[in-house]
This record gives C-alpha cells, structure tokens and sequence, in this order.
C-alpha cells in the first residue's frame, strides 16, 4: 500500500495484517560535485522502496521518502519519527537508507549499498531491483518474527 | 457604395476569418484527436503479450516468466511489467499469477523451505499448492488467478488475461 487516500481506508480497516511502515530517508546533496552521486542514490532507494511496496503490498504502506541535508541531527530526527509512530496502528517501522551515517544508529535503519541505476535498460533494472527484493525477503520477515 | 455590396473592408475581413478559420482547425484537429484517440483505440489480438521464453523450454517446475506490456492512461503510456508463474503440466502450460489474494503481496515457489512444494506469501505465510489451490488455515481465501496462455509461430509463450482459477 502507498500512503494516499484510497490505500489509507483499506490498512485502517486491516491494521492487524498491515503493520508495517517503509519510510526512505534521503539525503539531498545539492553542490556541483555532489549532486549526481546524490539524485542516483536517491533514485535507486526510492525505486527499492517501490518494489518492496509491491512484493509486501499486503503488509506495508510506503511513506513519502522523509529528505534532509547535512547538518540535522540524525538521532534527534530519529527519536521525533520513532515517537510519532509510537502512537499509530503500525507495529513495525522500517527506514530504507543509502546514506551510511544512519547505520550503526538503531535496529529500524535497513541501511543498504546503492547501485546506480541511472544508465541501465528498463528491464535490466528491473532485474536488480527484484534480486535486491528477494535478498530483504529474509531481512524482512526477521524482523517481523521479532517482537519490536 | 449600396448596402449589399461587399466593400473591400469586408472582403477581407472574411477572407482572414476564413483563413484564420482554417488554421484554427488545423491546429485544434490534432490536439482533439489526441484527446479522443485513446478512447477510441481498439485493442488488437485479445491482448496477448509475447514473452521471451520458448514454450518447449517450460518444465514442471515453477518458473518466473516477466512480461511487459504498454499501458495507455489517456495521454500517458506506460510500461508495466508484470510475473507469472509458468510450469507445465502434463500437456500444457500453466501460468499463474503471483498475486496473494489475501491482500495483493506476491507469492514465490517454495519460498518457505518448509514447503518446497507449494507457493508461500511472506507477508502472513499464506500458501498454495502448485496448482494455486489455497491451503485451509492461511490467510488467503481463495486460489491464485490463472493468466490465459498460447503458443505464438514460432514457438514462444504468449500470456494474455488473468481469469479465475480454473485447475482447482
Ligand atoms: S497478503 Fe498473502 S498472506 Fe496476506
């Protein structure tokens, strides 16, 4: 499910099946020598995002990608998002990253190496994003076997 | 000058609003027929896509098949891909859908290593035999949708509409 509308009457009707929520954080590089770097990787985590939307449809709502720039505190914007779910049906919060320096901060960081997608052929790149699926398959149902 | 007849002025003032007329129109025809065309657009062959797998290459076992088709919303076209899951089955082909009919996540063969033989939906461990058949006591309420299948000329799978299950 995406977080619009429509979808949002069906996951309050199911909030016993749909319990987790995909949040992307992404970091916006705007200089000239960043900037490139910096749209591929969103590019990539967000086009995960989407295909992790659609192997879990069922179980997720994809949130619009939460961006920032450099220089806010990644623990304190952490503890604001983490405090605001706490009050919401969902049991699960899982924020997609490229950006390393989310890393080592919380268990909910899924934190994943980026691959530029900029150039590749429609099919081609459908092909990665679907290995890169199923490899968080696991990663994925870990989390939803341990109570968090 | 008599009331009747055409003055130079006027002469030309309808001869432009003609000709303005015209260009008008043949700048309007396209943009309208734009707007009207995908409505309009029949949709040839019972909308069968060809895919890139050899129908003589299809075995028993489950097997991811992507096509790809073009999409028209209006003005937009675009691609979609969508999976199938084909086997063969005595003579002929079987393709699935992988769509949980729980609440739509996509169902993998023997993604449960405890059931090699059976579709699993990792969302709520839903299962369903090879058939689509769902198994009683997981959540999904029903069996897998079956994509109408043919052979194209020269021997490729060809996939069309998803229907209801017709194996169970
Ligand atoms: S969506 Fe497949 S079991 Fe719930």
């Amino acid at each position: 499910m995406f977080y619009t509308g429509r979808d949002s009457a069906q996951f309050l009707a199911q909030t016993e099946y749909i319990d987790t929520a995909i949040v992307p954080l992404i970091p916006v590089h705007v200089t000239k020598e960043t900037m490139q770097m910096g749209a591929s990787q969103a590019d990539y985590i967000l086009s995960l995002a989407n295909a992790l939307e659609n192997q879990f449809k069922g179980r997720v709502v994809a949130f619009p990608s939460f961006s920032y720039v450099s220089g806010q505190s990644k623990e304190q914007l952490l503890v604001d998002w983490k405090s605001a779910f706490a009050a919401s049906p969902f049991k699960h919060i899982l924020f997609l990253t490229g950006d390393s320096e989310w890393n080592q901060l919380d268990g909910s960081i899924f934190w994943t190496a980026t691959i530029p997608l900029d150039s590749m052929e429609p099919k081609m790149r459908g092909k990665i994003l679907e290995d890169q699926v199923r490899q968080l398959i696991p990663r994925i149902a870990e989390k939803w076997n341990s109570p968090s | 000058m008599s009331n009747n007849k055409v003055t130079r002025r006027q002469f030309l003032s309808y001869t432009l609003t003609g000709v303005g007329g015209f260009m008008a129109a043949g700048m309007l025809m396209p943009m309208v027929r734009f707007a009207i065309d995908p409505v309009l657009q029949k949709k040839d062959g019972g909308d069968f896509v060809t895919t890139d797998v050899a129908v003589a290459d299809i075995t028993e076992e489950p097997t991811r098949v992507d096509f790809t088709f073009e999409q028209v919303d209006a003005w937009y076209t675009s691609e979609v891909t969508n999976t199938a899951w084909v086997y063969k089955s005595g003579d002929s082909i079987v393709a699935l859908s992988p769509i949980c009919k729980h609440l739509g996540c996509t169902v993998n063969w023997a993604g449960d290593a405890e059931y090699p033989d059976q579709f699993f939906c990792p969302c709520h461990e839903g299962r369903y035999e090879k058939n689509g058949k769902n198994v009683p006591g997981t959540p999904p309420l029903g069996p897998l949708d079956v994509f109408e299948v043919r052979e194209s000329a020269d021997g490729l799978l060809e996939i069309g509409m998803a229907v209801p299950n017709n194996l169970v």
